[in-house]
C-alpha cells in the first residue's frame, strides 16, 4: 500500500525548526505518498505541531525545504487542510457557517457551497445540526465540523494535529473508525499526529517515531496492516505486535529522559 | 442586577515593551506635538494657539497662582464629589444586596439613573441647592456614585455559595462573614466601579462648573474662552487632561491592588 | 398525571408567578418614589420646583408642542438632540470599529496611536467645548465633533481590546484556509469583537448624550441640552423635566436595544468559553 520515496506527494528533505536558541526538530525527511497515511507519535513538546505547521506553510523552517505536489511550500497551499487539536471553531459560526468557512475564502459560486456544505455535514453525520452553534455541541461533534470543514474544500492533503486527543474515549474509537470509512472512499495523503500509540498504529501505513533533543526521525515502522481498516485489526497480532514495538521506542525514550533528570539533581 | 454588564475598558499608560517599541511610541508623541505646533501657526491666534505658546502659557498660569488656585478648588469639588460616591455606592450596594425586596424593587431606576445624562438634572438641583459648593458637590456625587453602586451590588451578589458554606462550616458569626468574606470578595468589584466613577466624577466637575457657580478649571476655560485667548484655554484643557491621565492610572493601580488575589483563580 | 404515579410532586406556587410578584413590587417602588418626591418638594422646596403632578400636568401640552411663543418646543428639540447623537454615534462606530482593528492588529499603529486614544478616553472630552467655540464656530458643528469622539473613544478602545484578546489559534486557522488579512481582520478579528463592541457601544451612548446636552447648552444650539435650561431659567421646571425624563428613557431604552440585539445576534456569546 505505502509509498515511498520519489513518488510522494509531500517531500520533506532536511528540514529543521529553530526558535530563537531553541532547536526543535532537525535532519527530518520524509516522502509521503499520495494515498498514504503517515503516523506521527513523540514526546510531548517534541515538535509535531511545528512540524505540522512547517508542511502547512503556516511557518517556515529554518532549514531544508517541503514540496507538495513538486512545488515548494512558502504558505498554505490549495488543497492541503488541517484539522487542529483545538477543533478551531468559529464560536459566531453556526455548523454550516464554519463548513463552508474554506469555500467561501476559496470564492466558490454559492450553490457549490451549499451542495458541498451540505454532503460533508452528512458525511460526518451531523445532519440536522446545521444552524447549531459550536456552544451547543459535544467536543465530539465539534470535531466532526472540523473535519466536515477541511473535507469540504476536496484537500488531497489531509493534515490532522490529535485531533481526537481531547475528545472520551468511546467517542473517539468511533470517530476514529469514520474517518477511516470515509478515507476509503476518498482516499488522501495524510499525516496523523497523535498521542496514542493505538491510534497511530491504528490508521497509518508507517509510524513515524520522533526522538531526541532536538529531535529527529528515530525510526519508521511499516505497519503492514491491512486496508480497509476494521475494528478486527485492533486484536490481531500484527497490531500488537507493532503497538509494542513503537510502545517500547517511546518508553526507552521517556525511561532516559527520567534517568537523566535524576542525574542532574 | 446580573444583567447589567459595567464592562468598560482598562486605559493603558504606555509601557514600552522594547526599546524599539518605546521609541515608536516616542516618534507618535513628537509628531503629535509636531502637528499641535504646525497648525496652531498656520491658524489665527485667537483660534488656535500652538503647543509652544500653550506651554507658555501654562508657564505663566502656574507662576501667576491662577492654575494652581483653580487646580485646588477644582480638586477639593472632585474629591469631595468622589469621597460621598465612595461611601454611598458600596454602603449603598452591600445594603441593597442583603436586602432583597429593596434590591428587585430599585433595580429599575437604579438602572434609569445609571443610563440619564446627569447634566439634564443639574437646574433641578440648583433650585433645590443652590449654586454653591454643596450643590455642585451632589452633582459629581450623582455623577459617580451609579457604577460603584452597581459593581458592588453585582460583587456582593456573586459570592459563591461555596465560600459562604465553607465560612459557615467553620461557625463564622455574621458580621465576620461580612468582613472576612463578602467584603474581600466584592472590593475588587466596588474598585472597578470606581475606576468609572473617576471618569464621570471629572465629567461631573467640569459640568457643575460651567453650569453652577463658575470655579476651578471649568472657570479658567469659560473665562479665557471669552477673552479668545486659547493658549490659555488649551492650557487648562492640557491640566485637566493630565489630571484625568493621572487619577485613571492611581485608580487602576488601587483595582489592581484589590484585584490582586483574582489572577489565580 | 394519573399515568405517572410516581412522578414527584411539582410545588405549586399558589396565585401569581414570581415575574408578577416582581413587577408589582417594582411599580409599587416606583409609586412610593413618587410620593415622596411629591411631598418633600411640596414641603421643603419652592413652588417653582418640579413635582410629579405638576410634571404630569405639563406632560400633555410638551408632548402636544402647545408651549407659550418663543419657547423651544418640545419635539423639535428632541429631534435634533436624537439626530446629533446618531450621527455621532454612526460616525465612532465607523471610525472606532477601523482604527480600534488596526491597533489591534498592527503594532506599529497600536504604538503610535495607543497614547492618544487612552489620555482622550480618560479626559472628560466636554472640556473641549468651550474651546471648540473659537474653532468652529458657534454651530452644530462642535456638537457633531462632541458627539463623535464621545462615541469613537469608547469603541475604539473596546475593538482594540477585542482584537487583541483574539486567540491565536483563530487567526491559524485562517491561514490554514489562505486567509488574506483583510479576511483576518473582517472575517475573524471583527466578529469576535463583536461583544466587546457592543459593550463599547453602551458606553458609548451616555457619552454621546452627556456630550450632545452640554454643547447644546454651551454653544446654545437647538436641542434638548438648551431646552433644557431655557426652562429651568424661565421657572418652568415641569417642562423641563419632561425633558430629563425623557433622557433618561432615551438611554435606558437604547441600553435595552443594545442587550436585545446581543441575545438576538450573539446568542454564542458569553456560552462560547
Ligand atoms: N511560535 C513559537 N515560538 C517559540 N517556541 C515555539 C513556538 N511554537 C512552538 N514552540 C516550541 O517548540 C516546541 C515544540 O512545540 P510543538 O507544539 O510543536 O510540540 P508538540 O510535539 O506538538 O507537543 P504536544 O505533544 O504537547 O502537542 C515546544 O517547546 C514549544 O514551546
Ligand atoms: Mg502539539
Amino acid at each position: 500500500m505505502s509509498t515511498n520515496g520519489a513518488a510522494g506527494r509531500i517531500q520533506i528533505d532536511g528540514v529543521a525548526k529553530q526558535f530563537g536558541d531553541l532547536r526543535v526538530f532537525q535532519d527530518i525527511d520524509l516522502a509521503i505518498g499520495e494515498r498514504e497515511i503517515v503516523s506521527i507519535v513523540g514526546p510531548s513538546g517534541c515538535g509535531k505541531t511545528t512540524l505540522l505547521r512547517c508542511i502547512d506553510g503556516l511557518v517556515q523552517p529554518s532549514e531544508g525545504e517541503i514540496r507538495i505536489d513538486g512545488a515548494k511550500v512558502t504558505e498554505p497551499p490549495r488543497g492541503v487542510a488541517v484539522v487542529f487539536q483545538h477543533f478551531g471553531l468559529f464560536p459566531w459560526k453556526t455548523v454550516y457557517e464554519n463548513v463552508a468557512y474554506g469555500l467561501r475564502l476559496a470564492g466558490a459560486p454559492k450553490d457549490q457551497i451549499a451542495e458541498s456544505v451540505a454532503r460533508h455535514i452528512e458525511l460526518v453525520g451531523l445532519k440536522g445540526f446545521d444552524k447549531a452553534y459550536p456552544y451547543q455541541l459535544s467536543g465530539g461533534m465539534q470535531q466532526r465540523t472540523g473535519l466536515a470543514r477541511a473535507l469540504a474544500t476536496d484537500p488531497h492533503v489531509l493534515l490532522m494535529d490529535e485531533p481526537f486527543a481531547s475528545i472520551d474515549a468511546q467517542t473517539r474509537e468511533i470517530l476514529q473508525f469514520e474517518l477511516l470509512r470515509i478515507w476509503e472512499s476518498r482516499p488522501m495523503s495524510m499525516v496523523f499526529v497523535t498521542h496514542s500509540i493505538e491510534e497511530a498504529v491504528l490508521m497509518g501505513d508507517r509510524v513515524v517515531v520522533l526522538r531526541g533533543r532536538p529531535s529527529s526521525i528515530h525510526e519508521v515502522i511499516e505497519t503492514g496492516l491491512p486496508r480497509p481498516r476494521t475494528r478486527d485489526v485492533l486484536s490481531s497480532p500484527r497490531f500488537n505486535e507493532v503497538r509494542e514495538q513503537v510502545w517500547s521506542l517511546l518508553m526507552h525514550e521517556a525511561e532516559q529522559a527520567e534517568r537523566e533528570l535524576q542525574e542532574v539533581r | 442586577m446580573s444583567a447589567i454588564q459595567v464592562n468598560e475598558p482598562k486605559p493603558r499608560m504606555i509601557v514600552p515593551h522594547s526599546v524599539r517599541g518605546g521609541a515608536i511610541s516616542l516618534v507618535g508623541l513628537v509628531i503629535g506635538a509636531g502637528i499641535w505646533e504646525i497648525v496652531g501657526r498656520h491658524t489665527q491666534a485667537a483660534s488656535f494657539a500652538p503647543f509652544s505658546q500653550t506651554v507658555s502659557a501654562l508657564w505663566l498660569m502656574t507662576r501667576s497662582g491662577e492654575l494652581p488656585t483653580a487646580l485646588e478648588s477644582s480638586l477639593e469639588l472632585f474629591g469631595a464629589g468622589l469621597g460621598f460616591a465612595m461611601l454611598f455606592g458600596f454602603f449603598g450596594g452591600l445594603f441593597l444586596a442583603r436586602i432583597r425586596l429593596l434590591r428587585i424593587g430599585l433595580e429599575p431606576y437604579i438602572l434609569m439613573l445609571y443610563a440619564t445624562p446627569m447634566f439634564a438634572l443639574i437646574p433641578f438641583i440648583l433650585s433645590l441647592f443652590g449654586f454653591e459648593f454643596r450643590a455642585k458637590v451632589i452633582v459629581v456625587t450623582l455623577f459617580g456614585v451609579w457604577p460603584i453602586l452597581i459593581n458592588t451590588l453585582e460583587g456582593a451578589r456573586s459570592v459563591s455559595n461555596d465560600l459562604l458554606e465553607v465560612a459557615k462550616s467553620y461557625r463564622s458569626t455574621e458580621p465576620k462573614l461580612w468582613r472576612h468574606v463578602i467584603i474581600p470578595y466584592t472590593l475588587p468589584y466596588t474598585m472597578t466601579g470606581v475606576r468609572q466613577a473617576i471618569a464621570r466624577s471629572l465629567i461631573g466637575m467640569l459640568a457643575s462648573e460651567y453650569l453652577l457657580a463658575a470655579t476651578g478649571l471649568g472657570n479658567l476655560i469659560l473665562t479665557y474662552t471669552n477673552r479668545f485667548d486659547t493658549a490659555r484655554v488649551l492650557a487648562a484643557v492640557l491640566v485637566i487632561t493630565l489630571l484625568a491621565t493621572i487619577l485613571m492610572a492611581i485608580g487602576r493601580a488601587i483595582e489592581n491592588y484589590f484585584a490582586r488575589w483574582k489572577a489565580g483563580v | 398525571m394519573a399515568s405517572v404515579p410516581h412522578e414527584v410532586a411539582i410545588p405549586r406556587t399558589y396565585g401569581v408567578s414570581a415575574r408578577t410578584q416582581r413587577t408589582f413590587l417594582r411599580i409599587a417602588t416606583g409609586v412610593i418614589l413618587l410620593v415622596l418626591w411629591e411631598v418633600l418638594v411640596r414641603w421643603l422646596a419652592p413652588p417653582f420646583v418640579a413635582r410629579p403632578v405638576t410634571v404630569a400636568r405639563a406632560l400633555p401640552h410638551v408632548l402636544a408642542n402647545h408651549l407659550p411663543p418663543g419657547t423651544p418646543t418640545f419635539w423639535g428639540a428632541a429631534e435634533a438632540t436624537v439626530v446629533a447623537s446618531a450621527e455621532g454615534l454612526a460616525i465612532g462606530i465607523v471610525g472606532g470599529v477601523l482604527v480600534g482593528l488596526t491597533m489591534g492588529r498592527l503594532r506599529t499603529a497600536d504604538r503610535l496611536l495607543r497614547f492618544y486614544i487612552s489620555t482622550f478616553f480618560a479626559m472628560p472630552i466636554i472640556a473641549l467645548v468651550p474651546v471648540m467655540t473659537l474653532w468652529f464656530g458657534y454651530s452644530s458643528t462642535v456638537r457633531l465633533y462632541i458627539v463623535a469622539l464621545g462615541a469613537f473613544l469608547p469603541i475604539c478602545l473596546n475593538v482594540y481590546d477585542g482584537t487583541r484578546s483574539l486567540p491565536a489559534s483563530f487567526v491559524e486557522v485562517a491561514q490554514s484556509y489562505r486567509a488574506r488579512w483583510w479576511n483576518v481582520w473582517f472575517g475573524i478579528a471583527l466578529p469576535a469583537s463583536l461583544p466587546y463592541l457592543l459593550a463599547g457601544f453602551k458606553l458609548a451612548v451616555g457619552r454621546v448624550l452627556v456630550g450632545a446636552v452640554v454643547a447644546e447648552y454651551i454653544v446654545n444650539l437647538k436641542g434638548l441640552g438648551s431646552y433644557i435650561v431655557f426652562d429651568s431659567r424661565t421657572f418652568h421646571q415641569p417642562e423641563m423635566m419632561v425633558a430629563v425624563l425623557f433622557l433618561a428613557l432615551l438611554g435606558v431604552s437604547v441600553n435595552a436595544a443594545a442587550d436585545l440585539a446581543t441575545r438576538r445576534f450573539l446568542p454564542w456569546y458569553r456560552r462560547s468559553e
